[in-house]
């Protein structure tokens, strides 16, 4: 242990500790910093971290010393406060400040130092700023602007540590740096979305949200990505009952810090054109009141032949699912197509796997089938089929098997399965409800509701309980609370109402 | 309730012979009233009731009026989209729609500007707001009516064209 007085406090810390992380945890906060980044390897370029440590004869980068045992250490005094004000004035003299049609602006590493240590009248003119080219898309989702660049080469370490395809260089020298992906090659890692995250500046941003909103105006909710079975903890920004963007929140044991490209994209899901908004009668759109008596007939005591759970509906969804199958009596129950949702995995975070709740069917006892197989019972089923969530008719085998039957369908989106329903009952996406996500590592995930429902859509575990109620359960779950009771009582679960906390959410920005 | 043992209110007053004629309270009236009418004939300038909308009340220099859209030497808005103003607008009537320019140089500009001019409170901050100087409120004009609610949301176009009415 090393014992480090920290402006005048006394703290004890592991030997090996960065005197960075030493200095916020006693200040409650980060020191101005732009190039140090917790998850990457120290660069030391950025020289805003500098901090007086007693016995050395020049100020010192905290992110590049190690705490050592009798430091003292001054990170507020004049001196300090004087040299991140020379610092930073220096990375402005050629940032063009053009934060009005910068999409950073409001979560910005720089504005916001400029706000605690600059604000002092620049002496550079506009005209005598080096230019350099703006707006340069360097790949499917990030666009670049070099002049905004403060040269902190965190997107250049991401490149060459996590995804190890080194794609982002600094070319030139002095006042001519610059960040750039080199010539005829582009920025198309899976995971480049995560420079634009680290970038503490807007040089790199997401093309997918540009201009779309400015971000003061977004509010975040924590989530769990739906994307594949890994279940990175994000961050859902939305507005007025539209997602604007993903990010990811840190959680060490599942994602780190970060996310995949293809999971800050799943959102637009909820947005499709394609959602189910309404109840559909045999292809026609009515009120909830109007399918009351067809389902009291197709969902009777006796009346179910098979019922087909999802790994993409949440833990109670298909919890809910299999006590209405039991208490209808259902003949049998599925999980589900053992084949959907398949993809390509990678050793970084993104599993093969692109349902986010297989590991939850697997608590429930709700064994899957491959096409054929589940063709095969629904041929065998004689009665309704309820089937829950995704599309299962998507397989040519299941939609060929369910010609003919009588097919309830609770579920998100139009598609095969939806089509070939007598009844369609619109459900919450992952946005829309709150739930639990069981990841690969058997991870019990909750989540909160982000954002509104569409029109007549209804959440998923309601639609069930008020099956249940139809099928003359005594008490029917009243609340998420008592089904998460129920559930945690069937499985023998940790108590899901107090599962560790998702996870507070950061202030817009997170760059960390 | 008993109204009994209340003292009589004014109204209940005993008339006086004059008053209970009336033909003397009628005179005297008439008297105001043509006293008024000598005197604006004699003095027309003094006159309170004017004759709008033939004449016009001339407000201080500090009215504000109608916003305007202030144009490029192109007379593309100058107008980055940057919801400074629709930020700070504290009757949050302000809808910008932001999207991106062809000119690089421009980048980001206003596709839609709509403004509630019923939900507008004048106070001018979007103006102060504006990095741009690209909104203002200097127009003067203050005649804002229309027979439909939705005659008052005006759009991009009208505000750049809302010229000042002269009166500066
Ligand atoms: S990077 Fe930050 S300081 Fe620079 S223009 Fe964008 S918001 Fe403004
Ligand atoms: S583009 Fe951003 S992350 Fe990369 S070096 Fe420049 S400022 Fe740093
Ligand atoms: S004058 Fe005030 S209320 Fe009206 S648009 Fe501007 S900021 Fe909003
Ligand atoms: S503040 Fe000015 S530049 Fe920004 S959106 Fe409003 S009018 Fe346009
Ligand atoms: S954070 Fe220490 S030098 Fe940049």
């Amino acid at each position: 242990m090393a014992k480090v007085t920290i402006d005048g406090q006394e703290m004890e810390f592991a030997e090996g500790t960065r005197l960075f992380d030493a200095c916020a945890e006693a200040r409650g906060e980060a020191l101005p910093h732009f190039c140090y980044h917790p998850d990457l390897s120290v660069a030391g370029v950025c020289r805003l971290c500098q901090v007086e440590v007693e016995g050395m004869p020049k100020l010192t980068i905290a992110c590049n010393t190690f705490v050592r045992d009798g430091m003292v250490v001054h990170t507020r005094n004049e001196k300090v406060r004087k040299a991140a004000r020379q610092i930073l004035e220096m990375h402005l003299v050629n940032h063009p400040v053009d934060c009005p049609i910068c999409d950073q602006a409001g979560e910005c590493g720089l504005q916001n130092q400029y706000m605690t240590y600059g604000l002092y009248e620049s002496e550079v003119e506009q005209a005598d700023k080096v230019n350099k080219a703006k707006a340069e898309v360097i790949g499917p989702h990030v666009i670049l602007d070099k002049e905004r660049c403060v040269l902190c080469s965190r997107c250049v370490r991401f490149c060459e540590e996590v995804t190890k395809t080194g794609e982002m260089g600094i070319f030139n020298r002095g006042d001519r740096a610059e960040i750039g992906v080199a010539p005829g090659t582009e920025l198309a890692n899976e995971y480049s979305l995560n420079t634009v995250d680290i970038c503490p500046v807007g040089a790199l941003t997401s093309r997918d949200f540009r201009f779309q909103k400015r971000v003061w105006m977004l509010k975040s909710t924590p989530g769990v990505c739906p994307g594949c079975a890994t279940g990175c903890n994000v961050r859902i920004d939305h507005e007025a009952g539209r997602i604007f963007r993903l990010k990811p929140r840190r959680n060490d044991e599942v994602n780190g810090p970060w996310m995949c490209d293809r999971g800050r994209m799943v959102y637009k899901d909820v947005h499709d054109e394609d959602r189910l908004t309404t109840p559909l009668l045999r292809g026609e759109a009515v009120a909830w009141a109007d399918v009351e008596e067809d389902l009291a007939r197709l969902l009777a005591f006796g009346s179910v032949g098979l019922a087909v759970g999802s790994a993409r509906a949440t833990l109670e969804e298909n919890f809910l699912l299999k006590r209405l199958a039991e208490r209808l009596g259902a003949g049998e129950m599925s999980g589900g197509l053992r084949d959907a949702d398949r993809g390509v995995g990678d050793d970084i975070l993104q599993d093969a796997d692109r349902a986010p709740n297989r590991r939850g069917l697997e608590i429930l006892d709700l064994a899957e089938h491959d096409a054929v197989t589940l063709a095969g019972r629904i041929g065998n089923a004689s009665g309704t089929i309820l089937l829950l969530g995704g599309d299962p008719a998507a397989a040519p085998e299941v939609a060929a098997a369910l010609q003919g039957k009588d097919v309830v369908f609770v579920g998100t989106h139009a598609g095969a399965t939806a089509a070939l329903a007598q009844v369609v009952l619109p459900g919450a996406a992952w946005a829309e409800t709150a739930g639990v996500f069981v990841n690969r590592q058997g991870r019990l995930q909750d989540f909160p509701q982000a954002i509104a429902r569409p029109d007549r859509a209804r959440e998923t575990w309601r639609i069930l309980v008020e099956r249940l109620a139809a099928a003359g359960e005594d008490t029917p779950p009243a609340s998420l609370r008592t089904v998460r009771l129920l559930l945690t009582e069937a499985h023998g679960l940790p108590d899901l109402n107090s599962l560790p906390a998702v996870g507070s959410v950061p202030a817009a920005g997170g760059a960390d | 309730m008993s109204f009994e043992g209340l003292p009589k209110g004014s109204g209940n007053k005993e008339r006086t012979f004059r008053e209970s004629i009336y033909l003397w309270e009628v005179l005297r009236g008439l008297g105001v009233t043509i006293g008024h009418l000598v005197r604006n004939i004699l003095h027309t300038d003094d006159m309170p009731t004017r004759q709008y909308p033939e004449e016009k009340h001339v407000y201080s220099d500090r009215f504000r009026g109608r916003h305007r859209l202030m144009k490029r030497e192109d007379g593309a808005p100058r107008c980055v989209a940057c919801q400074m103003c629709s930020t700070y607008c504290p009757a949050d009537c302000i809808e910008i729609v932001a999207a991106e320019h062809p000119d690089p140089a421009i980048e980001k500009y206003p596709a839609s500007f709509d403004i509630d001019l019923l939900r507008c409170v004048y106070c001018g901050l979007c103006e102060e707001a504006c990095p741009c100087d690209a909104i203002r409120l200097d127009t003067g004009i203050f005649e804002i009516a229309a027979d439909q609610r939705e005659k008052f949301v005006v759009d991009k176009e009208f505000l750049l064209n809302n010229e000042t009415d002269g009166t500066r």
